[in-house]
Order: C-alpha cells, then structure tokens, then sequence
C-alpha cells in the first residue's frame, strides 16, 4: 500500500460522524487520526530515505568535512572497495572509500590506527544509513606534517635556497628536455603528449624515480644527478648540443603525505643545486611543495610544467611568417627606393629633352612677358594713384595760392609806379631826348651845339636847342640832372 | 649551374654566408640564419641586388623551418643505469610501458 492511493470505501467515517465529530481542526489536534484518515500523508520508506537523504546533502558541513577517529573493523569487499567506521568515545561513523581512491592511496587503513579522513556524507539509500565517503584517508598528526613542513620551510628559506635571485631563466628552445618522474601513471604520459603537440623538435629523456611512498626522495635526488651525469657524458663525447637543458620535476596530484617526497630537504637541495634550470610540476594547481619553492619556475601542474619549457610550434610560425613579412616590406621598401630614383631620373630625362627645353622656353619668355606686362600695369596704376592723391592735396591749395598771387602782383603793380620815371618827373626832374634818335642824353658831348632836343616833363613834352658843348654849358645837364 | 643560381652564390659567398643546402640545416640552423638574414635586411645599405638574393635565402629558410616543425616527430629516450653506474638513454616507442627504476 503506498500513500498517495485514496483509503478503501470501508475506511471512510460515515457522513453522520462526521457531522456530528468535534471540529476536524479540534480532532486532529488532540487525537491522532488513524492511518488511512483524511488529511494525512503516509510516507513510503524510500521517501523518508531521500528526505533523509536530501537534509543530508543540502548541508553544507557535511558535503566536505575532514574527520578524525579510530579505525574499527575493516572490511575489504571483492570488488575492492573498503569499508570501515571510525569511532570517539560517544559515536562512530560508517566509512566507504572506494576501489579507485583507496588504490590511489599509499595508505591502508587498519583497526585501531588513529585517521584523518576526508569526503562527503551521504546516505546509501538501499541500506538506510549514513555513511561517509572518503576520498582521502592519512594518518593522524596530519596536522604534525602541515607543522613540519612550515619549520622546514622556515629554516631552508633562511638559508636562502628560495631567493629569488636564485631563479634561473629557462632556455628558449631547449634540444633536449629531461624530465625527472615516475614512468607509470599519467604524468609521463601527459608531458610526453604536451611536448609532442607543442615541440616535437625537443627530445625527451626520462630520468624515472619513485614519486611517493619511503626512499621516493632518495629516488628523485638519485633521479636528478643521473640528469647532470648524463649531462657531462654528452659533452664529453662531444654531443653537447644534445644534452638537456632544462629539467621537468614532476609529480601527479595526491594528498599532503603523497606529496611529502617533494617536501624532503633532500630533495629541496638537490633541486636548488641542480645544474639545468628546473621547472616543478607537482600535484594540483593547489598543492605546494618545497620542490616548488626551490625550482626556478613552479607550473601549477605536470602539464603546465611541459608547456612552458617549450614555445607552441603554431605560435612559433606565425611568428616567422611575421618574419618573413617583415623580409618582404623590407625589399620591397627597397625595390620601391629604386623605383622611385629611377624615376626622379626618368623626370630628368625629360625635362633635358630638346622639344621639353623649347617649350620651357617657350614657358619662361611668357613668364617673362607676364611680370614685365604685370609691373607695367601695376606702374601706371601706381603712378595715376599717385597724381590723384596729388590732385586731391592741390585742391584746396590753388585758389588760396591763385588769390594770394593777384594781391602780390598789385602789390608788385605798386612798387613798379614808384620805381617808374612818371613819379621823377612829378618830383621836377626831367629826361632829355636827342629828337634824331630819342636816345636819352647823358653826356653833353653827345650833343654837338644845334642839337634838336625833346624835353619830357611830368606833364608833358617840349622841344629844346642845345647851345654847344662848352664848360658852362657842361653844367647844365648836371642841374638839369640834380 | 644557370646563370643566376651562379649570381645567387656570388651574392650568397659575398655576404660571407655559407651556401650549405637547406635540405642539410638544422632547424636551429636555419633559424639562426633567418633572424641574421632579417636583421641584416632591416639595417640595410645593401645593393638591390644584394638585397633580392638575401630575401629570397630568407624565404627559403623560412619555409625550411616552418617545415620541419610541421614534420618534426618527438624522440623519446629514458636514462638507464647500468651496473657500476654507467648511464645508457634508451629509445622509446610512443606510448610503450616503462618499468619503474628498482629502489
């Protein structure tokens, strides 16, 4: 029987009960109905699971938790899944751990061992409990290891083999890269791939070691040196341009303890005083490493690590084509340089040309002729400006000057009646005339005795005798003159 | 030799280059050259001539390089210590099964 069908007729109160009952709301209060009863759901045992469930799994302290305990019975199935609980002294927790991560894991757990687990709660549905999931399992003092690596970090950095100026830079396109990691499991196998994608030029050589578990440092310093010894081989059998030149430390993604070889102050030294430049590519993007600090480029991954030791080919040629287009405009440039002389001289080819000179000629005589007709133009229009600008400052010159000129010719008029014989002869004098020749006499020889004289007063003209020359008569002109 | 192969040696020897085929350059080599042949065309001063022959070499470099990353297949080798500590780098097929190092 399942909830949601509709009770059996039978089940039904009758009409009059139901009238005659409390109020429902009164009944179901205080009275708990029996099954079947109007207004109550009855759950189906998996609905209660997945409630369950779904309140479980809606939390968010139980959907990533880290858990401490002690192991209790361990049992592992045939399909190889673990199960086991963990316990204090009030609870335990049921624990799955499953085929995939408990064989990634170096450790196993055993009853009474004292774990740090961690996963997700959940409830398996078909058994009706809760149980955790876990994707991780360490032994405690977990949290001694996370203080160890500080104190050991602490005191190598002191030292200096963190500095910064330690880094070395990686080679551009190395001819060969080393690459130090365990040659099971992915991470080989992702470097190879990435380098072959990217840089297929590179050659590869492993160095393998163990990555994880007791003697995986000694393995990863032995793993190092072998790189340097194969380094010194190379060029001293003269191939040194086949050596490697850089080297990939590498390791896939695990738990603080699987990861603890990479911590080992062996291996940090044996990093630092490596002889090709290192990149590190340990664990996840979130997992760090002393390795890491030590290397002179930390990638976030194994594949990251591979990526940057090499440039991408497709990359790569579109820079040469960029290159080779450079070429291009550079000859070009230059073929056009040319080109363009040459026709700087094709021009002045032309321009020597007798037909060319002639219209050139031609060209500058009528040039010639322009400005000679332009200044000529530009004269006479200087010059009549010139007269106009005169007229207009004579205008109002002239008549003053005209007027001015009548009074000094009356003024002249004046003086020329003073100077005139009429106004001597009013004072008395007289002028003396030969009558043969009008001639004015001034010396008494010119009068011989006889002589016809004309005498003109002021007021007229009489007519005279002279008495000959002679002393006395000598005088008289002398008073007629004085 | 034709005529202008013996004036493309002429201009290649003049510019103190070696005339090496290109089918035997390395891609290191070939790449060396071309950024020698760019640099040189990006100073300058050469005759025109000069110029056309060492952007056709650069040309050629250029597909000589471009060639042999398009063809290049990665070599793969692991270091194996022998008895008494010699080293060995083995060839490895793509993909073949390596065995973890003892110890």
């Amino acid at each position: 029987m399942t909830s949601n069908r509709e009770p059996p007729d039978w089940a039904l109160p009758a009409w009059d009960s139901v009238e005659t009952a409390a109020p429902s709301y009164v009944a179901r209060s205080r009275v708990p109905a029996p099954p079947g009863t109007f207004g109550l759901t009855i759950l189906a045992v998996s609905d209660v699971t997945r409630a369950v469930r779904e309140a479980v799994r809606g939390d968010d302290r139980l959907r990533d938790v880290w858990v401490e305990g002690e192991v209790g019975r361990v049992t592992i199935s045939s399909a190889g899944h673990g199960y086991f609980t963990l316990k204090d002294d009030r609870s335990q927790l049921s624990c799955v751990w499953f085929r995939d991560d408990r064989l990634a894991s170096a450790f196993e757990p055993q009853s009474g061992l004292r774990v740090v687990a961690h996963g997700r709660v959940d409830v398996f549905d078909s058994q009706g409990v809760y149980q955790l999931y876990v994707t991780d399992l360490q032994p405690a003092g977990f949290g001694d290891l996370a203080l160890k690596f500080e104190a050991l970090k602490a005191r190598l950095a002191a030292e200096g083999l963190f500095d910064r100026a330690r880094k070395r830079p990686l080679p551009e396109r190395p001819a060969t890269v080393a690459v130090v990691t365990s040659p099971t499991g992915a991470v080989w196998h992702d470097i190879g791939t990435v380098l072959r994608r990217r840089w297929p030029l590179t050659q590869v050589v492993l160095s393998p070691c163990l990555v994880q578990g007791d003697g995986a440092a000694q393995s990863v310093a032995r793993a190092l040196g072998r790189v340097e010894r194969w380094v010194d081989r190379l060029q001293a059998s003269g191939h040194p341009e086949q050596a490697p030149a850089v080297t990939i430390l590498a390791r896939g993604g695990g738990s603080l303890e699987d990861l603890w070889a990479f911590n080992d102050e062996r291996v940090v030294r044996a990093v630092v005083a490596h002889r090709l430049p290192v990149v590190s590519g340990v664990g996840h993007e979130t997992d760090v490493t002393l390795a890491d600090f030590a290397a002179d480029v930390r990638a976030p991954t194994p594949s990251a690590a591979a990526e940057l030791v090499v440039p991408d080919r497709h990359a790569f040629v579109a820079a040469l084509a960029g290159a080779s287009s450079a070429l291009e405009t550079r000859v070009s440039r230059h073929l056009g340089a040319a080109e363009l002389a040459l026709r700087v001289e094709r021009r002045a080819l032309d321009r020597l040309r007798p037909s060319a000179q002639l219209a050139q000629a031609r060209e500058r005589a009528g040039v010639l002729l322009d400005r000679a007709t332009r200044s000529a133009v530009s004269l006479l229009v200087d010059r009549r400006r010139g007269e106009e600008r005169l007229r207009a400052r004579l205008d109002p010159i002239a008549p003053a000057r005209i007027a001015s000129a009548h009074s000094a010719v009356a003024a002249h008029g004046a003086a020329l009646a003073v100077l005139g014989p009429q106004a001597t002869l009013d004072r008395g004098y007289a002028i003396v005339r030969r009558s043969r020749d009008a001639r004015i006499v001034r010396d008494p020889v010119d009068t011989p005795g006889g002589e016809r004289l004309r005498i003109r007063v002021a007021r007229g003209e009489l007519g005279a005798v002279a008495q000959g020359d002679g002393a006395d008569a000598s005088d008289a002109p002398h008073r007629t003159q004085s | 030799m034709t005529q202008d192969q013996m004036a493309t040696d002429e201009a290649t020897r003049s510019n103190g280059r070696s005339d090496v085929a290109l089918d035997q350059l390395s891609f290191d080599d070939a790449f060396a050259e071309l950024q020698r042949v760019v640099a040189e065309l990006e100073a300058g001063g050469q005759q025109l001539e000069a110029s056309i022959v060492l952007y056709e070499r650069g040309v050629a470099l250029h597909e000589r390089c471009s060639r042999l990353l398009a063809d290049a297949e990665l070599r793969v080798k692991r270091l194996v210590e022998r008895a008494g500590g010699a080293l060995e780098a083995l060839d490895v097929a793509p993909d073949e099964a390596i065995e973890p190092p003892e110890g």
